[in-house]
């Protein structure tokens, strides 16, 4: 059925592919789009690669040195390089480097490094520098593929607006790189080539270099760095080598011992099939190296945390990992994203996604109350109310009922904004990911949000219903705002899809100092995913109490936990009171959230212990 | 015009987004990417009441999902308050139909509604029907078999194609049509209750939706 290296420095000719086929028709297709003489790899790639890489496998990034259009000027500035990957087209960037990528974190943050060049910064700047042009004539397929090599074209996107855009976006980028060179020269690390493995220490300004967008070609190393990666390998020596080897043994065996191979085969062909490198020219028998690299670093990862195994969206985060750096820091740059950024969320029960998506209802409860009332009816619905209309677990149902909108924005934090905005935009993010960790992921939802406001106003508020709960069997009486909702969850999902200047997001909201959102730090939704995850808890066992739960159990018994998060349809309010009592102390003390700089927090807390108080009175 | 809402139920890579793509756009590719969550469409069909010889415009609003076991987790979300459910199997995949009706008692069980309008379709027809293709692959789920299976359970059923778009089109047509015969119904029904008379009263034929103009019959 398939087919896996035994190494990963070797090829294996014969390898049977993913049993995919092509009619006629779409021969001519593929032909018209990837083959007719393109280049296998990147448009942007530095000629340099081609002899060595593309001959043998996807080990080695596709823009680790150098990302902009190729010109003659470029290629000199890479001769460094080129000597040493000429000389052994296998070595890995990281046996090059190694241990001088350091691992530690020095953490003095706001370390008084704002020496007064806020202005210094300033991205008008003109540069003597460049002498690059903003495409490169020097890359035949440019006209179609990004430098990524992904395809400038979407659903909304045209070829034209792209290359108009371009034109401006990448001069900036230019700017942009000349500017870290100087921060880099400054802060005394080597740049005698165009792929440095140290960056400077953590300040406010590099906070703000990061957040203007890393050079491309650094990217892969900077990642590295930001999020230690170097650190996670170091104390993990030899582990991928051995997942390979025993991905292999799996595969010889052919006990069907792991349910995830198949899944995982079925999306490798659905990853970045756009895009240049993932995509298998027709008369390739073989898959194409990228393809067996995402393979290999899929399955390893389902083999070293069988907790999470493989979770379609994974795919994305390794696929664009392996974009910019080699196939073990690829691995343990995924180990490190689901479990440091993003814990929980591709986990089989996916809980982490729901609670990231209660942090972030709160967040926008929170910061953005003129666009809440759009995702919210503004009174809670009656399930956990008590006769007075009070709502029993403090207005915060949409905890575990998540509003319809988070099924759009699940999606958003499963694959970290991959393909959920342009390539650059997604880029820009993952660059903050690294350096800020995952608040940036809420702020950055925020963001879009915010920029979502002038399509979302035109929409009316929605409206609670007629206070009946949306139960099939009471079709009369379901909340009126079913088509409301659906335009609501069409503006957000197709809003960042054209949003093809990163620029955009960031001047317009993230750089905004009076937005309040931008209040939102890492330790504030460190707290909130705990407050969220034990409510959610809490809710799981009062379901389980009121038995809501139960019809689930009975007729199916191979999905316990599947009501959660989902508004049930099985429960009265008739239970609801008789049980109300044994609730009230588990309602008084579990905490409200207050967001510690919000305004909203203080108010929240104490009407949610007035309104259990008087609860308690009348239940005497 | 009548609106709908409508959910993509199946197993992973059976081909749910390419039959919401052939019907809303017309378009195949090879490659699609994966489904991360879901995702929202929707597209308009024309249909004839039988009765009246008049045209009926039906809106779909359709929800994608992603096929995975572990999504089946937020698959409640989706089919809440659904009034049609697409449950997609893969004919050369037979472990693929006893995912599709994994699905079908799922609905049954959780949403149990009378008039939720489930329809079973094997999709990949053109795999197994290239004549004289060597690579043609065999038809694992006989058609006799699922179509048993749906009447058993009062469900439609379609064999299509995404890829070369047989059939898809039949798929909405007949729910469009059954959904419009479950709506005369209640409409006549409430009609009666009320006792108002005239075909013209503004009475909702579908899911009701008390305070948004833009959803109630015209
Ligand atoms: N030959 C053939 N291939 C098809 C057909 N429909 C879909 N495919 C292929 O099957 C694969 C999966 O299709 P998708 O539409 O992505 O499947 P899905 O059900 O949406 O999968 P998830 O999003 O993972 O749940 C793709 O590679 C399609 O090209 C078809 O009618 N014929
Ligand atoms: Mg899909």
């Amino acid at each position: 059925m398939m087919d896996v290296e035994r190494s990963r420095h070797s090829m294996h000719p014969g390898s049977s592919g993913s049993g995919l086929r092509h009619s006629p028709r779409e021969t001519a297709v593929l032909i018209a789009t990837a083959g007719n003489g393109y280049p296998k790899k990147s448009p942007s790639m530095p000629n340099f690669h081609e002899k060595p890489f593309t001959s043998t496998n996807a080990s080695e990034p596709i823009l680790n040195s150098n990302g902009l259009p190729v010109s003659s000027e470029y290629v000199a500035d890479n001769s460094g390089v080129q000597s040493l990957t000429d000389g052994d087209a296998s070595l890995s960037v990281i046996e090059m480097y190694g241990d001088e990528v350091e691992s530690r974190r020095p953490e003095n943050e706001d370390g008084g490094n704002l020496e007064g060049d806020e202005d210094a910064d300033s991205d008008e700047l003109e540069l003597p520098t460049s002498g690059m042009p903003p495409t490169g004539s020097a890359m035949p397929n440019s006209d179609y593929f990004d430098r990524y090599g992904f395809k400038k074209q979407s659903n909304l996107i045209t070829e034209q607006d792209y290359d108009e855009w371009w034109e401006n976006y990448s001069q900036y980028c230019i700017r942009r790189k000349h500017k870290w060179k100087i921060l880099m020269e400054k802060s005394g690390l080597p740049m005698d080539n165009d792929s440095p493995n140290r960056f400077p220490s953590r300040s406010e300004k590099l906070k703000r270099y990061v957040r203007k967008g890393i050079p491309a070609e650094w990217r892969g190393n900077a990642w590295w760095y930001f999020a230690r990666g170097q650190e996670k390998l170091n104390k993990n020596k030899g582990i991928y080598d051995k997942l390979l080897l025993k991905m292999d043994d799996l595969l010889k065996s052919k006990t069907k011992s792991m349910p995830d191979l198949d899944i995982i085969e079925r999306d490798l062909n659905r990853t970045f099939p756009d895009n240049i490198h993932f995509q298998k020219e027709t008369f390739q028998i073989d898959d194409p190296p990228m393809i067996k690299s995402l393979r290999r670093v899929l399955v390893a990862f389902s083999l070293y945390n069988p907790k999470i195994g493989y979770c379609q969206s994974m795919n994305f985060l390794a696929g664009l990992l392996l974009l910019f750096m080699d196939e073990e820091r690829a691995f343990w740059m995924l180990v490190i994203i689901t479990s440091r950024y993003l814990p929980g969320v591709h986990n089989i029960n996916l809980e982490g996604v729901n609670v990231d998506q209660g942090v972030l209802m709160l967040c926008i409860k929170e910061y953005l109350p003129e666009i809440w009332q759009y995702i919210m009816p503004q009174t809670s619905s009656k399930h956990f109310s008590l006769n007075n209309g009070t709502s029993l677990l403090g207005g915060n149902d949409f905890l575990y009922k998540l509003p319809p909108i988070t099924l759009c924005t699940a999606s958003w934090f499963m694959s970290c904004f991959v393909g959920v905005l342009p390539i650059e935009g997604t880029l820009r993010i993952w660059d903050c990911l690294f350096y800020e960790e995952s608040h940036f992921l809420f702020k950055i939802s925020l963001a879009i949000f915010k920029l979502c406001e002038p399509e979302l106003i035109k929409l009316k508020p929605l409206r609670n219903g007629i206070g009946k709960n949306p139960i099939r069997g009471q079709r009369g009486s379901q909340m009126s705002n079913g088509e409301s909702e659906m335009e609501v969850f069409q503006i957000v999902q197709t809003f960042p899809k054209q949003l093809i200047n990163p620029n955009e997001l960031f001047d317009r909201v993230i750089f905004k100092r009076r937005f309040s959102l931008n209040k939102l730090d890492q330790d504030e939704v460190d707290r909130c995913r705990k407050y969220v995850s034990s409510q959610r808890l809490k809710y799981k066992h009062y379901s389980e109490i009121m038995g809501t739960g139960h019809r689930n159990n009975n007729n199916n018994s191979n999905n316990n936990s599947n009501d959660i998060g989902i508004a049930s349809s099985s429960s009265n309010s008739a239970d609801g009171e008789k049980m109300a009592g044994d609730i009230i102390n588990d309602a008084l003390s579990s905490e409200v959230y207050g967001f510690k700089k919000g305004l909203g927090g203080v108010h929240w807390n104490n009407s949610i212990k007035a309104k259990v108080k008087q609860m308690r009175k009348k239940k005497g | 015009m009548l609106q709908f809402k409508l959910v993509l139920l199946g197993d992973s890579s059976v081909g749910k987004s390419s039959i919401v793509h052939r019907f809303v756009k017309d378009s195949f590719d090879e490659f699609r990417e994966s489904t991360i969550g879901a995702a929202f469409l929707s597209q308009t069909i024309k249909i004839e009441d039988k009765g009246s010889q008049q045209e009926v415009v039906i809106k779909f609003e359709i929800w994608d999902t992603a096929g995975q076991e572990r999504y089946k987790s937020l698959a409640p979300m989706y089919y809440r308050n659904a009034n049609a459910a697409l449950v997609v199997y893969d004919v050369t995949q037979q472990d693929s139909l006893a995912k599709a009706q994994g699905w079908v008692n799922e609905l049954k069980t959780k949403v149990g509604e009378d008039d939720l309008v489930i329809c079973l379709v094997g999709n990949k027809l053109d795999l197994c029907t290239e004549e004289g293709e060597s690579s043609s692959k065999p038809k694992a789920v006989e058609s006799s078999d699922a179509e048993g299976y749906a009447n058993e359970q009062g469900l439609l059923f379609h064999e299509v194609s995404a890829k070369t778009g047989e059939g898809v089109k039949q798929v909405f047509q007949s729910i469009g049509e059954k959904l419009y015969e479950f709506k005369k119904h209640e409409l006549a029904n409430s009609k009666g209750r009320q006792g108002a008379g005239g075909d013209t009263v503004n009475v909702q034929l579908q899911r009701p939706s008390t305070n948004d103009a833009t959803s109630c019959c015209g």
